[in-house]
């Protein structure tokens, strides 16, 4: 196991090495540059030149790419040219937020997904499994922004049950002992505040958990099919075991291991779900201020959070990979 | 008939309803006492977070809407117009020659943290501009300072300009004396801009030794700008806090404030980057008020009984000829068959909000200088097609180069008002391609002359003519691509000029003079909305989007 872990947190290396070298690439060949997004539109062709300038930009490619690197040997991702503040740190204030958000779609997701796909595998052709198909079809077709601004219209603006913006109400007091601010609310006793930011990630949370969950009803329902009619199902049933050992040892630990997998995938593509999400709900997280960063052409803090993200999407992936050992011994011992 | 376990599932829904009707409860006893208890903060949304508390490092509209209700400035705007009026300083004058300006203070003014105004403390924040060095001499860290006064004591860069600034003198407790190598039309516009707010000298000794650091490049804010608590100004409100996480800052009403104190206790300012999404947040009551509503949302808004004040118009639409882009355009006669070409009045009354007007030259009316007798252009096809065809052109190709994601206060609605133009050029026998592209992409390509024809625009920061002509028609600029160096002369002539009556005079006849080179076709002016719930005293609107919220109070 341990060199299972070592061998795959080594082959975070080249990974990031190669996808900052594309993203340096891609953000030299996006055309505009901060000093549009920086200046006012009246700044002069000197003004802007003097920017390039003192931000390091008219430097070749190779030499910024350098000079990126040394830096992040050093540990530091540099500063956002938007806000003058340390690219590290304008992740980990946003971070807690993103993950808050993330955390609440993919349990709706899960919560709702797996055991709706695998009643509607063992009610096959019944009402149920063909809304649930049905459903899950129009779930994965529906556009995230599309979806998010009508629960927005319905339950934010026609009904008034939910907030419609932010992530926590306007001047509402609390006590930030992580950024968390679920977590902090129950560590503190604060639970208005807890409750504040519940309401606050219901509509987004839905909206971002609308893909995953199409995706986990369609693939628990598939697997449980599948392992429903394999051998060891009916051999177990035959020797009489209860109906529930057969359905939790044998059909779900088996149904479950394409679905833990895709669970690590949809939880890391989640933060692309995010930057659409927030923007729309004016959640203040990595989404929105990546979302923020692309249009003022942030070079720093596009290039730094996308390595963090990449970095947490392989380690996300590694823990799958690790859940997945822990269901199936096979993969241990291969 | 339901079985054991198709009800599982309906017992889980219930359950999930019964739980949203809890908290719908929770959500809906918070939003029924909100709006008119006097303690209620009042919220405003804006576009953006700002950038930093000291608004002498940044150029963001954003933070500067922050700071006007921290800090002032020696003169201001009167509350919702563009003439200059006392600020910090009751009375002003010039010398002749325009290069010293006299300020005479307001007396009994406190700074937020107990500190006194008077002349002293106005000259130690210019001095303290003056001798910026480092990563503060970055234009991104001092953009107005080096646009208004130049450089520094010491300039760290030959890409700095030299320093217009000349010293600072406390004749008196409450005379501070300001002089400049020489006149320039930018005064005493320039000490109006909000990045020039006044601080108070406890505050200046106590970020004296804060240093923006970094190499090039990599400049960090130096952490008083980031953290409330160390920045005080004289305004109608405090900071309290700075909530970067929620992109939320938080305004407590002063007391001791000279003037009219703030209508609300606590103003709260944050973020939605997405105008629908500001609008949405209106509707559902997350906010009390929102910038830059979209023309289209004004008559549902108000139709839902909300309020949107309209702004008197002080921006400028144009219709730009990059003469170098196509050699059809270096010929008047096309420009002017173009500009007949062109219904104005129709995208007025189509697509802009009520108040918006047809714009006959390069800045809007309610500035001094803007001239009656300027050449117009009327719509006619007919002759433009005329025209056109004497100059050869009847087979003209054009590209005609707008933004896709963008809306500004002086373009509210880019594509439409392509659309408008690009029929009615097609209505003359010109072909034209459209090119779009991204904000961030269309103004390096406009500005590099990439683009024949592109739509552009200004919103005024001073009441000046010179802050819109003289922006494009001071030299050459890539942006239009002619040389005339009788008009560059002429404006650089009436910009020095420190006799009002005369500069304006010259201003009308750079007008009219422009209008006869016809770089490209003025299209309109258009009046910025901002919107507020119906429970709200809506402050004065500012043609120059420079609200004083301490002036709005609950109903």
């Amino acid at each position: 196991m341990l060199r299972f872990l070592v061998r795959r947190l080594l082959q975070l290396i080249p990974t990031l090495g190669g996808l900052s070298i594309l993203l340096f690439v891609w953000l030299q060949r996006l055309p505009g540059g901060p000093e549009y997004a920086l200046l006012p539109d009246d700044a002069t062709a000197e003004q802007r030149a003097q920017l390039r300038r003192s931000l390091g930009l008219d430097q070749p490619i190779t030499v910024q790419y350098l000079a990126f690197l040394r830096r992040i040997l050093q540990g530091d991702l540099g500063t956002s040219l938007n806000t003058g503040r340390p690219v590290t740190e304008e992740f980990f204030t946003r971070f807690p937020a993103t993950f808050e958000l993330a955390v609440t779609a993919m349990l709706i997701a899960v919560t709702v997904g797996v055991p709706l796909g695998y009643l509607a595998a063992r009610k096959r052709g019944s009402v149920l499994d063909f809304a649930a198909v049905g459903g899950s079809l129009l779930g994965i077709c529906t556009p995230v922004f599309f979806l998010a601004f009508l629960l927005k219209v319905v339950f934010a603006e026609r009904l008034g049950l939910f907030p419609s913006a932010f992530r926590l109400s306007p001047g509402m007091s609390r006590t930030d002992l992580s950024g968390f601010v679920v977590l902090d609310g129950l560590r503190t006793g604060e639970f208005d505040v807890v409750r504040d930011a519940l309401l606050h990630l219901a509509l987004p949370g839905l909206a971002l958990a609308s893909i995953p969950l199409a995706v986990i009803v369609r693939m628990t329902r598939a697997s449980v099919l599948e392992v429903v009619g394999e051998d060891y199902v009916r051999t177990a049933n035959a020797k009489g075991l209860h109906p529930g050992t057969v359905r939790t040892r044998h059909v779900m630990r088996n149904a479950m291991l394409p679905v833990v997998t895709a669970i690590g995938l949809l939880t890391g593509s989640l933060f692309a779900g995010a930057v659409l999400t927030e923007s729309v709900f004016a959640f203040p997280g990595v989404g929105s201020f990546v979302y923020a960063a692309t249009q003022g052409r942030d070079y720093p803090v596009l290039t730094g959070f996308i390595l963090l993200i990449a970095t947490m999407y392989v380690l996300i992936n590694l823990l799958v990979d690790i859940s997945y050992s822990l269901l199936d011994p096979r993969v241990r011992a291969q | 008939m339901l079985t054991k376990s198709s009800r599982k599932p309906l017992a889980l829904l219930a359950s999930a309803a019964a739980l949203t009707m809890v908290a719908t409860a929770c959500a809906e006893s918070t939003r029924e006492d909100g709006g008119t208890d006097e303690s209620e903060p009042f919220v405003f949304a804006a576009a953006g977070d700002i950038k930093t508390l000291d608004p002498f490092l940044t150029s963001d509209g954003e933070t500067f809407r922050y700071s006007r209700q921290v800090f002032e400035t020696l003169l201001e705007h009167e509350s919702g117009g563009t003439e200059i009026t006392g600020g910090l300083a009751e009375e002003w004058e010039q010398s002749e020659d325009g290069t010293e300006w006299t300020f005479h203070l307001r007396d009994g003014v406190v700074f937020h943290d107990g500190d006194e105004l008077d002349a002293a403390a106005v000259c130690a924040n210019f001095d303290r501009w003056y001798n910026l060095s480092g990563g503060y001499q970055s234009s991104n860290n001092s953009y107005y300072w080096q646009s208004i006064f130049g450089g520094f004591a010491e300039n760290e860069s030959e890409d700095i300009p030299e320093p217009r600034f000349v010293s600072c003198e406390a004749r008196d407790d409450l005379t501070a004396v300001i002089t400049i190598d020489e006149y320039s039309s930018i005064f005493p516009g320039g000490f109006s801009l909000a990045a020039f707010g006044i601080m108070s000298p406890s505050t200046l000794e106590a970020i004296a030794d804060q240093e923006i650091t970094g190499e090039e490049g990599n400049y960090t804010l130096p952490e008083y700008s980031q953290t409330a608590g160390t920045v005080a100004g004289t305004g109608p409100f405090t900071v309290q806090e700075w909530d970067h996480d929620q992109a939320e800052v938080t305004l407590k009403r002063f007391d001791d404030y000279w003037g009219d104190p703030a209508g609300f206790e606590t103003m709260i300012l944050r973020a939605i980057p997405d105008e629908t999404a500001r609008r949405q947040a209106l509707e559902a009551g997350d906010i009390h008020g929102y910038d830059l509503v979209a023309p289209a949302d004004v008559d549902p808004l108000l139709e839902a009984g909300f309020q949107v004040p309209t702004r008197d118009v002080f921006n400028i639409l144009y219709m730009a000829y990059q003469q170098e882009a196509h050699e059809a355009l270096a010929d008047v006669q096309v420009r002017e068959a173009l500009a007949h070409a062109v219904d104005r009045q129709r995208i007025v009354d189509t697509i802009l909000p009520e108040g918006g007007e047809v714009a006959t030259q390069f800045h809007p009316d309610t500035l001094d200088g803007w001239s009656p007798d300027v050449r117009t252009f009327e719509y006619d096809p007919g002759l433009a097609e005329e025209m056109l065809a004497e100059a050869g052109q009847e087979d003209l190709t054009l590209e005609f180069c707008y933004p896709t994601d963008v809306t500004r206060p002086y373009m509210p609605a880019p594509r439409d008002i392509f659309d408008v133009i690009a029929a009615d050029l097609e209505a003359v026998g010109v072909t034209v391609e459209p090119v779009t592209y991204e904000w961030t992409e269309y103004i390096p390509r406009t500005n590099s002359g990439e683009c024949p024809l592109y739509l552009l625009g200004w919103t005024g920061d001073y009441n000046d003519a010179y802050n819109f002509i003289g922006t494009w028609f001071s030299g050459y600029n890539s942006e239009f691509g002619f040389r005339d160096e009788d008009l560059f002369e002429a404006m650089e002539e009436a910009s020095t000029n420190p006799d009002q009556e005369e500069r304006v005079a010259a201003y009308e006849r750079l007008n009219e003079q422009i209008m006869e080179i016809l770089p490209g076709l003025p299209i309109s002016s258009s009046p910025p909305s901002i919107a507020f719930a119906a429970n709200v005293n809506p402050p004065n609107v500012s043609p120059l989007t420079q609200e004083q919220f301490a002036e709005a109070s609950w109903k």
